[in-house]
């Protein structure tokens, strides 16, 4: 046999190489397609998914899955959401953005008795509320909720160890007294025109958490609600959380001591998916039945999916209480002129934007009120599209273009700006390069920069080493801005970095309307100083407003009952008006 | 040889012990922290709200003090509490680290049994139209990207065809082993086309090494039938390298595949250690790491006793 | 020598890449212009392959980022190749405990899982480690960074492969001759050794640029990835996964270039290997090939 390096060894035998293709290797290949085949058979033989189809169950799907379930530590939409059906707080916004009872029998006020003003030192002006909280409220596994639980609560969110948020309402109580099990008083030592509000107040089962309070600094990991979250005491709403796969998804089943009307689903299972692509899927494949606004995709993708896909399925849009907008840092010299800020706002055409990217479903703010909130005012300033004007605003501050190019100053220094905004947003990046783009056409240089959002919030922001950012402010429905707005909230490096107010905007005038409105109790009055704190606002343009941010609701054509709020308060807080038809 | 396992053994032993102490630096160079972000999210929070709740983490102590704080832990057999979930890191790694080895270890053995026979058949006859067909199947898995192929499969399968489900490692509050390998099979199909490519690749090129090698002219010459040829063998030379590829694997059982487990929703491991890392969760991002690590370590300590035992002409220093 | 077909593919998709800027002069418009009343068009005369979610030209942009994204790719894979040259040169030469720590630098690189480690790279905080500001604030720092994380990535193929290769070549005949002739290392090195190497790296780098596109798309996926206003094919292909219902060809054609690049460097690797083995098997005999094997192997 002759033999060259082997190569023309298996040639010449390629007759019986095929002989062995025919016989071994074919064998070898129907093995694995085999095994293939029965795994596949056995799979099929599972039981299929029962979606909406039994009309007794409902899947939800968000893009995130809670880290924790207790509901006084660590803030996310995610774990709001999920507990809006399972832990009642006192009281909260609904979708008319009026306050509501839901864990107490009366809002106390000044007309009722129930809120009585109290001098506190210092000359000030602080209230004492009384709540009674309902006497059909029961846990989950029969105890009634009491006053009991008010002051373990009470104790565990004053003690420094228990790395509880919310931090802010702890401060103002003082104290609380106990009148009966069901009846008790607050003291707070502020009082604002919102005094009845204590929604971050939201009750832990005494019973059960007292044994993992024992020691404080342990408290969030010892907690039930991490340890064994099903336990059904841990739950006093329409809901309890009865199967949890941490990442994947929470099942709650009803509460069989709830005392309000009767929820209709017998079984609600939430599934974290969070890719959002993925997430439309899942939708279209019947894996889960709708998709929660709050924790959705961005709109510009929802968009597109009702574009492809609008017949199947009913599409909600809800502008939120997500101000999208520009901080501009006054320290800037070039921003500092405020015919600047004024011609960088004329120089976008938001409308555009609006109709474009957003089909019309996210309307152009002009200030950082929403139109849906109590205090809007709309005979402010509007700043329509108009790069004449902003051409105008900029030669007067004294940036000359050279012929249809940049904008340099007397010393020949290029009107350069940076933008940031979070990394990895895709919708942001969007808009910014569209911003980029038509502020290049009035002669300003905008150059991007984005950062993770970590970065941005917490070193870029306080540090106030920006020029321009894009972000939102996520507020609540007449969240006076004292700390975006005051003075005293500037951050720097005497304060620690503290504070909200990265834009350095310093007027004496916002300042006194911030502590006016605060205080004022009239609501007459109080529209009359929003009005003027918004007036402020458009005039100086401290940040450039672009819209409120809209949640889509993506829900089969079966669900009714679901009213999307367009505050931070999630609409499973109403979960026993949703029924199937 | 107990010589060279021993001296290996504390090799391993010192990497890991400086891979926990760069991973610690570099999580810890992160800017920011998560605490952060909620400063901006909750209307009602403060700056001093987010320093009190950093120093509550311990975030607020030096880098070096809170890593010997954790090694001195570790060491003991005590790995912490994972700061996402606030539950003990091995309560939270196991279930995942089982999820994983499900979803690594059958995408694996399945890659690995077509990469050997098409590896093999490709060998055969190189230059074929046969060699050629599967040398562009193959590259065309390993040429895609993975979020690609994962979107396309649950666009067509899940969301078109409703064969199977798109998303997670069962339904709800179902325990069948049917309904658990429906939601495998598609992050399964995924991994599988993107890996059988390389393996393919590999086995195909020591195949022909070894059946150019003499010993196969000299079991030809003696009468041996091809089947025999291939499997007793060219297979045992074939096997070096394929242990190199069992070595290199292994430790991405315990690592799990990220970009396939967030697009399928697939709670494993690699979903989970980007979650810690990007948490600043550096208990549980550590544990995870580290084990990863530390299996790959292992797995290259047994391939390298495996050649000693394949190829006899190996030894050992 | 007959060029390789996946070579002038390449060669090709780069050109193209390159002329991007005089393709935009002479279609009139350029991949930057954002125009929001003629977004996700359809092909025209004067958009060839339509428009983007922003109104901008598909081709234009396809070709800018295609420059951004085979620059990457060559540019880590080249450095990787020296840099892991470098080390496996020293180590496979010179032996002892070069040779024993760079090893296990290497077990402990492969060893680490790579995805999360490279995300704690990229998220870094860089003027922590004392880069200087204006390096820090450029517009290329996404670009560089990328190229840095591919090049820590894979630096030790080369390595592994160049050790191998000076593992074997080192006692053969000509290199003792030299040594005893009084050449010194660094000549030794080059002259003697790295030939020998040339060949299994050169298949090496070609594969790894086609790795580097890939990982460079996996990190966009994660949000880690090339920055705006830069864009790579990665980025316009992770943004197009959004749009898949609406305007999949946005999908289509970033991939499609990712695919056939990768595919050609795959092939590439793959057809110089094939030649390569035909050179060595008419060269040397079996033996020395099995010397080779084996210390590859380690």
């Amino acid at each position: 046999m002759t033999d060259s390096g082997g190569v023309q060894g298996l040639g010449a035998d390629s007759m019986r190489s095929r002989h062995l293709a025919r016989n071994a290797l074919p064998t070898i290949f129907a093995g694995i397609v085999g095994v293939f085949s029965v795994a596949l058979l056995a799979a099929a033989s599972g039981s299929v998914p029962a979606g909406g189809v039994a009309r007794g169950t409902l899947t939800i799907g968000i893009t995130q899955f809670p880290a924790t379930l207790n509901p006084d530590i660590d803030a996310m939409a995610a774990k709001s959401y999920v507990l809006g059906m399972a832990a009642r707080p006192f009281t909260v916004y609904d979708a008319g953005w009026r306050l509501v009872c839901l864990l107490c029998r009366r809002l106390p006020s000044m007309a009722n008795g129930l809120a009585v003003p109290v001098a506190v030192k210092n000359g000030k002006k602080g209230v004492a509320l009384t709540y009674t909280i309902r006497p059909d409220a029961k846990w989950g596994d029969g105890v009634p909720v009491t006053t009991d639980d008010v002051m373990f609560t009470y104790d565990v969110g004053r003690n420094p160890q228990s790395a509880v948020t919310g931090a802010e309402f702890y401060r103002r109580v003082t104290r609380i007294d106990v009148k009966d099990k069901h009846t008790f008083t607050l003291h707070d030592d502020k009082l604002t025109f919102d005094y009845a509000a204590i929604d971050d107040f939201v009750p832990l089962p005494a019973h059960i958490e007292r044994a993992a309070f024992a020691d404080p600094a342990q408290y969030r990991i010892r907690s039930r609600y991490n340890t064994d979250s099903t336990d059904p005491g841990l739950y006093d709403g329409p809901y309890r959380i009865s199967e949890v796969a941490t990442g994947s998804y929470i099942v709650l089943t009803p509460n069989p001591y709830w005392s309000g009307p009767a929820p209709h689903f017998r079984r609600i299972t939430v599934r974290a998916i969070e890719n959002t692509a993925a997430l439309e899927a899942n939708l279209l494949s019947g894996s889960i039945d709708m998709v929660a606004g709050e924790l959705g995709p961005p709109l510009d993708e929802a968009l597109a999916f009702e574009a492809a896909h609008g017949d199947q399925f009913r599409f909600v849009y809800k502008p939120g209480l997500i101000f999208e907008h520009v901080d501009l840092n006054l320290a800037r010299p070039a921003l500092a002129d405020r015919r600047v800020r004024q011609a960088l706002l004329y120089g976008v055409d938001r409308e555009a934007i609006s109709k474009s990217l957003f089909a019309g479903r996210q309307p152009v703010a002009d200030s950082f009120v929403s139109p849906l909130d109590a205090g809007y005012a709309g005979d402010i300033p509007h700043y329509r599209y108009d790069p004449a004007k902003a051409a105008q605003l900029l030669d007067a501050a004294g940036w000359h273009t050279a012929g249809g190019g940049l904008r340099r100053d007397a010393a020949g220094r290029v009107l350069s700006l940076e933008l940031k905004t979070t990394a990895g947003d895709r919708t942001r990046e969007l808009v910014e390069q569209v911003l980029q783009s038509q502020w290049r056409q009035i002669g300003v240089d905008v150059r991007i920069k984005n950062e993770p959002a970590r970065v941005l919030f917490g070193e870029s922001l306080p540090h106030r080493n920006f020029d321009m950012a894009m972000y939102a402010w996520i507020s609540a429905p007449e969240n006076v801005p004292r700390s975006i707005f005051d003075s005293q909230e500037v951050p720097d490096a005497a304060n620690g970095y503290s504070g909200q107010n990265d834009t350095g905007f310093r007027n004496a005038t916002m300042d006194r309307l911030i502590d006016a409105t605060e205080t004022e109790l009239d609501p007459v009055k109080r529209k009359g100083l929003w009005a003027q704190m918004q007036r402020l606002y458009a005039t100086e343009l401290p940040s450039l407003p672009l819209y409120f941010r809209s949640n889509v609701f993506i829900l089969p054509k079966w669900l009714k009952g679901v009213a999307p709020t367009g505050n931070q308060y999630p609409t499973t807080l109403w979960i026993t008006d949703w029924t199937a038809q | 040889m107990i010589r060279f396992v021993a001296i290996r053994l504390v090799e391993i032993a010192v990497v890991l012990a400086l891979l926990s102490f760069a991973i610690y630096v570099l999580i810890g160079l992160m800017p920011g922290d998560p605490i952060d972000l909620m400063r901006n999210a909750d209307p009602h929070m403060t700056a001093a709200d987010v320093a009190h709740l950093k120093a509550v983490y311990g975030l607020d102590r030096p880098l070096v003090a809170r890593y010997l704080a954790w090694i001195t832990g570790a060491l003991a057999g005590n790995l912490g509490y994972s700061r996402l979930f606030a539950e003990p890191v091995w309560t939270v790694l196991l279930p995942r680290l089982g999820n994983s080895l499900v979803l690594m270890g059958s995408s694996f053995i399945l890659a690995l049994l077509l990469g050997l026979v098409l590896g093999t058949l490709a060998a055969r006859r190189p230059h074929s139209r046969l060699d050629a067909a599967i040398n562009l199947v193959c590259f065309a898995g390993v040429s895609v990207p993975t979020f690609w192929l994962a979107l396309v499969l649950i666009l067509v399968f899940a969301a078109d065809l409703g064969w199977l489900p798109a998303s997670g490692a069962a339904t709800a509050g179902v325990a069948e082993i049917g309904d658990r390998l429906r939601h495998l099979v598609l992050p399964v199909a995924t991994l599988t086309l993107a890996s059988v490519g390389g393996y393919t690749r590999y086995v195909r090129a020591a195949m022909r090494e070894a059946l150019a090698e003499d010993h196969i002219r000299t079991a030809r010459a003696k009468g041996a039938g091809p089947a025999r040829v291939i499997v007793h063998h060219a297979l045992r030379s074939a096997m070096v390298p394929v242990t190199t590829i069992l070595a290199l694997s292994f430790g991405s059982l315990v690592s799990g595949a990220l970009v396939t487990e967030t697009m399928f929703a697939y709670p494993g491991m690699g979903k989970l250690i980007f979650d810690a890392v990007m948490g600043n969760d550096y208990n549980l991002a550590l544990a995870g790491l580290l084990l990863a690590a530390v299996v790959t370590m292992l797995a290259n300590l047994a391939a390298d006793l495996a050649y000693g035992w394949l190829d006899p002409r190996v030894t050992y220093r | 020598m007959r060029l390789p077909a996946p070579l002038l593919l390449l060669a090709a998709l780069a050109l193209a890449c390159i002329v991007g800027p005089w393709v935009g002069a002479a279609l009139g418009s350029d991949g930057a212009t954002v125009d929001l009343l003629h977004r996700l068009a359809g092909p025209s005369a004067v958009h060839p392959l339509g428009t983007d979610e922003l109104g901008r030209d598909e081709l234009l942009r396809l070709l800018g980022a295609g420059r951004v994204s085979l620059a990457i790719g060559v540019a880590a894979a080249l450095t990787a190749a020296a840099l892991g040259t470098t080390v496996g040169l020293a180590a496979g030469y010179l032996g002892g405990w070069t040779d024993r720590l760079s090893m296990r630098l290497t077990d402990a690189v492969i060893a680490l899982p790579l995805l999360p480690l490279l995300i704690v790279l990229a998220a870094l905080d860089l003027r922590k480690l004392g880069v200087p500001q204006w390096l820090a604030r450029s517009d290329d720092i996404s670009f560089l960074r990328i190229v840095l994380l591919a090049v820590l990535v894979s630096w030790t193929t080369p390595a592994r492969l160049v050790r191998g290769a000076a593992l074997a070549a080192r006692n053969r005949d000509f290199v003792r001759a030299a040594r005893s002739l009084g050449a010194r290392v660094p000549h030794i090195l080059r002259v003697h050794i790295l030939p020998n190497a040339l060949a299994p790296l050169t298949v090496a780098t070609a594969l790894s640029v086609g790795d580097v596109i890939l990982l460079e798309s996996v990190l966009s996926f994660l949000g880690l990835g090339i920055q705006p206003p830069l864009a790579s094919w990665g980025t316009m292909l992770t943004n197009a996964q959004d749009l898949i219902e609406t305007a999949p060809r946005l999908a289509l054609y970033p991939g499609l270039m990712i695919f056939l690049t990768v595919i050609a460097c795959n092939l590439l690797g793959d057809t110089l290997q094939h030649r390569l083995d035909r050179a060595a098997a008419s060269r040397s005999a079996s033996r020395g090939r099995a010397a080779k094997r084996l210390s590859a192997a380690r």
